[in-house]
């Protein structure tokens, strides 16, 4: 439809000066250059709300205009992948019950900035846009998981206490209200996320393939219904795309404030049960349809991307949209991102029965002031993309010039790959040594933690977080098919190596999955960079992408979601240590299978299947004592070789219980064996010798109930288990409770 | 016709889908009903209230839920010898709507699952209830065991048992304390309760013992697979574990 200039508010709108007065006012990030660009394509000066739907859709957080042409190297294809990037979640083929193939749904995340200002509201919004998207893929959301990078919370009266309490406050909340359980997590203490903390969230989903919903118009969709659901649109979260492509600085800290969304998880509880419900009545009725989670951009975002990835335009009338209150100008109410909405293209002959349900069956605007399910717009065969306010059109643009990708190309300085100085280490003291390393932050217990998170709603959990590497669920109702969650990123590493630390994530987050006796389908990542328009932080950047990419394709596991986050850097312009955070799904044909937690007999064999380079390079060791070192080697051949006899020994039904060898070292996994051994009322110890117990070299210390039935080749026989609670080292005997209060305690002090 | 068992459904509600399947697992004829069909409550024999957070536990967890319409046909089965069995949040809102201990009137509460204590924060852990009063004290617990360990899993920001002295008093005297936490050998002492609840208290049961209130889950370790450390007979899929309490409870609407 042409734009009829006569009538229209907007046109007559004081437009200020384009170039200086809007990409340098506050909240809008668009570069004088893209503004440009813009009024040239469209001929003629934007509109106010043109500004602000580009301003969104061309911000880094939308458009990854300065990422996506190097995430272009990571594969994303394999047997396995049901559904790469490129939609709101990927998929994964999990396994077959009753003829029925199933897939694991996976989206990965970040909500960094705003868990940095108000980090309750942040985190959880973090957990719920997650949830959503993975809910819009028409599956069950049945995961969260929290990989969490806070600043220095040991200090009682400090900011990042206060952060880390509350992100994880938030996240809990969030989270145990919807009935989804916490199935992994990570968590690190270092002064680099004192300005800048990273909350990174991860959701899984459970759907049939034949099931799956896709987030973009169908063929034949010309002239379907748009219906938004949810939360009443409100002023929050109004500017939060472009929020999130620009640094943090605390002076304007406060000022951004109202670019954070409020959390509703009441709300969501019930608009997640309501939407199961729409998937079963559109499956009852095989009707395709197409369904999005409302994030950057608001319905401005969700609709034009949803129309457009079907090669067509939408039309929207913003007066239909349930609003809060009353006089909100139409740019925000196109473009805020209030939370807990989300978006249906709908054959026009179900609407009646999709509104009903949530607006009478589930009672939408009794749940939440205004809450409901309203026809917007309709899906056009124009490819364009318009908006009505009050009778008049206030933004008429190509939908494809506002969603199609836009490319920075910036340059950078090509990251050295770290060689340190590959020194002896010193002979180490583990009985003075080893309770530092259990109390060190990055190896003390979680558990303070995550025990404010439900691990066990649902039902399904079958090794809850912290009992094992990876956690594990019985995700579909009466089969015996299993789905392991693990997670990673060590920001240790990270400060010496970004491309090192991403191809450790890579290979730390795949350990855990197989440390449980799970196969790995897939990996997701988020990458938490600085700011790309510093050379060197953008190189981190790009290193970090390739050692992925290398990663991925050593290990033949495909990439089927991620996420960028940028400008993560402090007042000072540090950035964050480089942190590539990384997930691997896994599966288990029968959860019989599965590696219980804990040591099981007396008497077992103990093994180091994997890599044993002795370097401390990035180790806590090397922290706890102040030095400074090479990294230990990648070796994929040894990689695979390592996880191949893991697999096998559970195959052949003789490993009794493993964990994959990381922060703390061999010694460290060793412990939390015998702690998950003790927290189960079994009292069994183990006795060992070993040159460095507390290497982080990789690998895995696996207690075995008959070698005979292994290849040794590539394995090491460390020592046995025992009958009590010791632990001994190269001669020196540890008390398992002491040990345990010494790895308990530290967290506590953050997490009463 | 086998009696029916209704799992209502309040805005909030969120354990419901794994306390029918639980149910039906056992051998009980259960199904949800959703608020928006709560006139359809009356006629079924038996109610299991699950876990969530109904109606966002504004005021106090239970509170809004236990006075929501859906209630009505409950506190009227309650009264009419119906069995009721509520869990966690359901627990919650049997105490609000004066059911359990029910030393009131209905609908006046005398005890309430209070915050947690000493530190306030929702704890999600492992634990073992114990049974406390002769099985037959209630229909619900009458297939257990004497001294029987249920596991189950706590997961609450507000189950600490609160009431006055006197109320507290009435609760032992009236054999209303059911069950109480408990270490996995039977012990019990301080360091097994997760939530500084008054008298170690994990369920509290009526007078007439129809109707029983516990805060713990044992719905979430009632499969082998949920722990298959200590798994009981059959298949990994089969009910076991925090099952037993289940069993119990349809044997007795049976």
């Amino acid at each position: 439809m042409p734009m009829r200039r006569s009538n229209n508010p907007a046109r007559r709108r004081p437009v200020p000066p384009l170039v200086s007065g809007l990409s340098g006012a506050r909240n809008v990030a668009l570069r004088d250059d893209e503004v440009q660009r813009i009024a040239q394509r469209l001929g003629r000066e934007p509109t106010i709300v043109e500004l602000h739907a580009f301003d969104a859709q061309w911000s880094e957080h939308c458009s990854y205009k300065s990422s996506r042409h190097h995430l272009a190297r990571l594969p994303t294809s394999g047997k396995g992948v049901v559904l790469g990037p490129g939609e709101d979640a990927g998929a994964l083929h999990l396994g077959t019950h009753d003829g029925e193939r199933y897939a694991v749904v996976v989206a990965h995340e970040s909500h960094n900035h705003p868990s940095q200002i108000v980090p309750f509201e942040g985190a959880a919004t973090g957990i719920g846009g997650i949830v959503r998207d993975v809910l819009c893929m028409g599956a069950d959301v049945i995961a969260v998981a929290d990989p969490l990078r806070f600043g220095r919370a040991d200090r009682a009266d400090g900011h990042a206490r206060y952060v880390a309490r509350s992100a994880v406050d938030g996240i809990g909340a969030y989270g145990n209200a919807i009935g989804v359980p916490n199935l992994a997590g990570d968590a690190y203490f270092d002064e680099g996320f004192d300005e800048n903390c990273l909350v990174n969230v991860v959701a899984l989903g459970i759907v049939k393939e034949s099931e799956l919903i896709h987030s973009f118009a169908p063929k034949g969709a010309e002239e379907w219904a748009i219906v938004l659901v949810g939360k009443a649109t409100d002023p929050s979260g109004f500017g939060g795309a472009s929020f999130s492509s620009l640094t943090l600085d605390a002076q304007e800290a406060e000022l951004n404030k109202g670019a954070v969304q409020v959390p509703d998880p009441f709300l969501k509880n019930v608009l997640m049960r309501a939407s199961y419900r729409v998937f079963a009545m559109l499956r009852e009725k095989k009707v395709a349809a197409a369904f999005k989670d409302l994030g950057a951009g608001g319905i401005m975002g969700c609709s034009a991307e949803i129309a457009a990835a079907g090669g067509y335009g939408a039309e929207i009338d913003l007066d239909r949209v349930n609003v809060a209150v009353d006089g909100m100008p139409p740019e925000v109410i196109a473009v805020g991102e209030t939370q807990e909405r989300l978006l249906w293209v709908l054959p026009p002959d179900v609407v009646d029965d999709v509104v009903r349900i949530y607006n009478d069956e589930f009672t939408l605007p009794e749940v939440a002031h205004n809450a409901r399910a309203v026809v917007v717009g309709r899906v056009t065969a124009q490819r364009r993309y318009v908006l009505r306010y009050r009778g008049a059109v206030v933004m008429d643009v190509e939908s494809e010039f506002l969603t199609g990708s836009i490319r920075d190309e910036l340059p950078y300085t090509e990251v050295i790959r770290h060689a340190g100085p590959a020194e002896e280490l010193p002979a180490v003291d583990v009985e003075s040594v080893f309770p530092r390393v259990l109390a060190h932050r990055d190896v003390a217990s979680r558990e303070p933690l995550y025990r404010r998170y439900d691990a066990v709603v649902r039902g399904c959990t079958v090794t809850p977080r912290g009992a094992g590497d990876a956690g594990v669920l019985a995700p579909v109702p009466g089969s015996r098919l299993g789905v392991a969650l693990a997670v990673a990123g060590n920001p240790r590493y990270g400060r010496i190596d970004p491309g090192y630390a991403a191809e450790a994530a890579v290979l730390e987050a795949m350990r855990g999955v197989v440390a449980v006796g799970a196969r790995p389908l897939g990996l997701t990542d988020c990458l938490n960079f600085g700011n790309p328009r510093k050379p060197d932080q953008y190189g981190a950047f790009v290193a970090a992408v390739d050692a992925l990419a290398r990663a991925a394709a050593e290990l033949d596991l495909p990439f089927v979601s991620g996420n960028v986050s940028l400008y993560n850097e402090s007042a000072s312009g540090d950035a964050v240590p480089a942190s590539a955070i990384v997930a691997c799904i896994g599966a288990l044909d029968d959860i019989e299978r599965t590696v219980t937690p804990g040591l099981k007999k007396g008497n077992s064999a103990l093994l180091w299947i994997g890599s044993r380079e002795l370097c401390a390079g990035g180790s806590v060791l090397a922290d706890v004592l102040g030095l400074h070192g090479a990294l230990p080697e990648i070796s994929y051949a040894g990689e695979r070789a390592a996880v191949a006899i893991v697999q096998d020994a559970i195959a052949r039904g003789v490993m009794r219980s493993c964990r994959a060898i990381g922060g703390g070292g061999m010694l460290t996994a060793l412990a939390r064996l015998a702690f998950d051994a003790m927290l189960r009322g079994r009292s069994v110890g183990a006795e060992i010798e070993f040159g460095n117990p507390l290497c982080e070299a990789g690998g895995f210390i696996c207690e075995v109930s008959d070698e005979s039935e292994i290849d040794l080749a590539g394995v090491l026989r460390v020592g046995r288990t025992t009958h009590g609670r010791t632990l001994a080292v190269n001669g020196v005997r540890f008390d398992l409770d002491r040990l345990h209060q010494i790895w308990s305690s530290p967290l506590a002090e953050i997490y009463p | 016709m086998s009696p029916r068992i209704a799992v209502p459904v309040f805005p909030g509600t969120n354990s419901e889908d794994e306390t029918v399947r639980l149910l039906r697992d056992c051998g009980g004829d259960a199904e949800l009903v959703h608020w928006s069909r709560a006139s359809h409550l009356a006629q079924y024999d038996a109610y299991v209230l699950s876990g969530g957070f109904a109606y966002e536990d504004r005021v106090r967890a239970g509170a809004i839920a236990a006075h929501d319409r859906m209630m009505d046909a409950v506190v009227e089965g309650a009264r009419g010898g119906k069995l009721v069995l509520g869990i966690c949040n359901g627990a919650q809102i049997l105490l609000e709507a004066g059911l359990v201990p029910g030393t009131a009137s209905a609908r006046k509460p005398t005890a309430a699952f209070a915050r947690n204590a000493p530190y306030p924060h929702f704890v999600c852990r492992h634990a073992f209830v114990k049974l406390v009063q002769p099985p037959s004290r209630s229909p619900i617990t009458a297939g257990l065991a004497e001294d029987a360990l249920v596991p189950a899993w706590v997961a609450h920001a507000e189950g600490r048992l609160a009431a006055t002295p006197e109320h507290l008093d009435e609760i032992v005297r009236g054999g209303h304390l059911l069950f109480v936490y408990a270490h996995a050998d039977g012990r019990v002492d301080d360091a097994a309760v997760p939530n500084g609840s008054a008298l170690g208290c994990a369920g509290l049961v009526n007078r007439e013992g129809n109707v029983l209130a516990i805060m713990p889950h044992p719905e979430r370790d009632g499969w082998n697979f949920n722990h298959l450390d200590r798994r009981g007979e059959g298949d990994v899929l089969a009910p076991s574990g925090g099952a037993a309490l289940f069993r119990s409870f349809v044997a007795a609407v049976s």
